[in-house]
């Protein structure tokens, strides 16, 4: 099948914002950024929505668009339903973290938000398990959807606590985020490209080069010597969202190219 | 609920073409589209055990179709006939439904910018008229009925012959209601054909 261009956008854009909300809310657990996590909820919502924005680009008539709403249904509602969840906790964190809110309730948003992010992120690629589609139906793609969304989301945050200059403690700990996020994305895109035989053959430079060295091995190196360094965090922040970004676009366009209907016997293409 | 479909007698059908032109001419399917397509599977297997048949293809009007649960607007939808359809004004363009679709039968109208199929001219069996592709078919192989109906012609016609002689298109769970007849005398049913070895022939897709 062609890569569709505005779904892998949807899902790379909405699900690294997604976590990006998830790691600001889980900060108020610790309380280290002081400075990074207004900044870092506000483009988690950009990019969610921009991400839902670029889905909307790949239909033929998005006129008709609220017809999806009215009838509930997994798949695309599904993600649309999540989506707008995800954006009203990110909103409601935002909002009562500028006043200042209890840390109960904080830290019940920020549970939330990580929560949201997992069950989004999922949910984006468990709409693609088919079974006509023979390289689709493992429940490796969803898991990837989601390790890949997680590496590019912690290396954003990453990106921001080194933005904003934060503290060492607060910087040392979102590597530790990104090394957690990379490992993540290692770990369900080679089993995604095992059982979906995709490690080979033409997908073969995209799969390892791509996906595994830049959306992995890249962002896992930036993590673990963020870590213990936290001089000059920004220019290894800057190329572990580099590496995440593309490794999580190179996993969905390979899911694409990928493909392998069970029949397509009209030969239509997607 | 009713099982309405077409059934073909592989045994009687001769490759012809016509039901596929019958398509297109009664539904004014556009060029480059199709709602219907004849293969030709095979030849396979060692002289003189070969096996060369035609293979008309629409949609299968699957029981659990696919297609239908993953429509987000329920546009692709099954009506009071059992019949699994596409309500073209409801249709965003998702194109979700041809990718669930186990046998790719869907197809794109690029005029109208919608997903559309096999209706099993519903326009014309509501006015118990036969449809195009069956009415046409010079060979008498295609036949249109509610498998559920013992006095359908598809019924009929399937009572002729035993179980191993009636098959379906890979069955991946979404249980297809169209039934191909198939004997010996033709040779053996194929259910995916690699078609590398005969670049000239049209086959199966085949799953590596
Ligand atoms: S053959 Fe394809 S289009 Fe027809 S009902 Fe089954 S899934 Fe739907
Ligand atoms: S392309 Fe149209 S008919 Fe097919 S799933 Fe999308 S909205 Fe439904």
């Amino acid at each position: 099948m062609e890569i569709q261009w505005s779904l892998v956008l949807f899902t790379a854009l909405s699900g690294a914002g997604a976590w990006l909300v998830a790691c600001a809310g889980l900060d108020a657990f610790k309380g280290l950024a002081k400075k990074a996590v207004v900044p870092a909820v506000i483009a988690g919502i950009v990019l969610i929505v921009v991400g839902g924005i670029a889905s909307a680009t790949h239909l033929s008539h998005v006129d008709r668009i609220m017809a999806v709403l009215a009838h509930p249904a997994p798949g695309i509602f599904l993600e649309a339903l999540l989506l707008g969840i995800d954006v009203v906790v990110a909103a409601a964190f935002l909002v009562l973290y500028k006043r200042n809110a209890s840390e109960g309730v904080l830290k019940g948003l920020g549970i939330a938000a990580v929560v949201m992010a997992a069950v989004f992120s999922y949910a984006c690629g468990s709409s693609y398990m088919m079974s006509s589609q023979l390289a689709w139906n493992t429940i490796a793609l969803p898991l990837g959807y989601l390790g890949t969304a997680l590496a590019a989301g912690t290396a954003l945050w990453y990106l921001l606590c080194a933005v904003f200059k934060e503290e060492a403690a607060a910087l040392s700990f979102a590597a530790t985020e990104v090394l957690i996020g990379a490992v993540a994305a290692l770990v369900t895109s080679l089993a995604y490209g095992f059982m979906a035989g995709v490690t080979g053959g033409d997908s073969a430079v995209l799969f390892w080069v791509g996906v595994v060295v830049c959306g992995g091995v890249v962002p896992l190196a930036c993590g673990v010597f963020g870590m213990k360094k936290t001089d000059g965090a920004l220019p290894l922040a800057v190329v572990a969202v580099a590496g995440a970004f593309i490794g999580s676009v190179a996993f969905r366009m390979l899911m694409w190219i990928a493909s392998i209907a069970l029949m397509s016997l009209f030969g239509v293409g997607i | 609920m009713a099982r309405n479909c077409i059934v073909v007698n592989l045994d009687r059908c001769t490759g012809c073409f016509g039901c596929e032109v019958a398509c297109k001419m009664e539904n004014g399917v556009a060029l480059g589209e199709r709602w219907s397509k004849v293969f030709t599977v095979g030849p396979v297997g060692e002289y003189p055990d070969m096996t060369r048949y035609a293979l008309p293809t629409m949609c299968q009007q699957c029981e659990n179709a696919p297609c239908v649960s993953v429509c987000p607007t329920g546009a692709s939808y099954r009506d009071a006939n059992g019949v699994v359809l596409v309500d073209k004004e409801k249709c965003i363009g998702c194109k979700y439904c041809m990718m669930a679709c186990p046998y790719g039968v869907r197809s794109w109208n690029v005029a109208e910018k919608c997903a559309e199929k096999c209706t099993l001219c519903g326009h014309l069996t509501s006015q118990d008229k036969l449809p195009a592709c069956v009415k046409s078919c010079a060979a008498g192989a295609r036949f249109y009925g509610d498998l559920d109906d013992p006095n359908s012609d598809v019924s009929k016609e399937l009572a002729k012959y035993s179980e191993g002689d009636i098959h379906t298109l890979q069955d991946v769970g979404n249980a297809p209601a169209t039934r191909y007849i198939m004997t010996s005398m033709i040779g053996q049913w194929q259910d995916r054909i690699a078609p590398a070895d005969h670049p000239h022939t049209a086959a199966y897709p085949v799953a590596e």
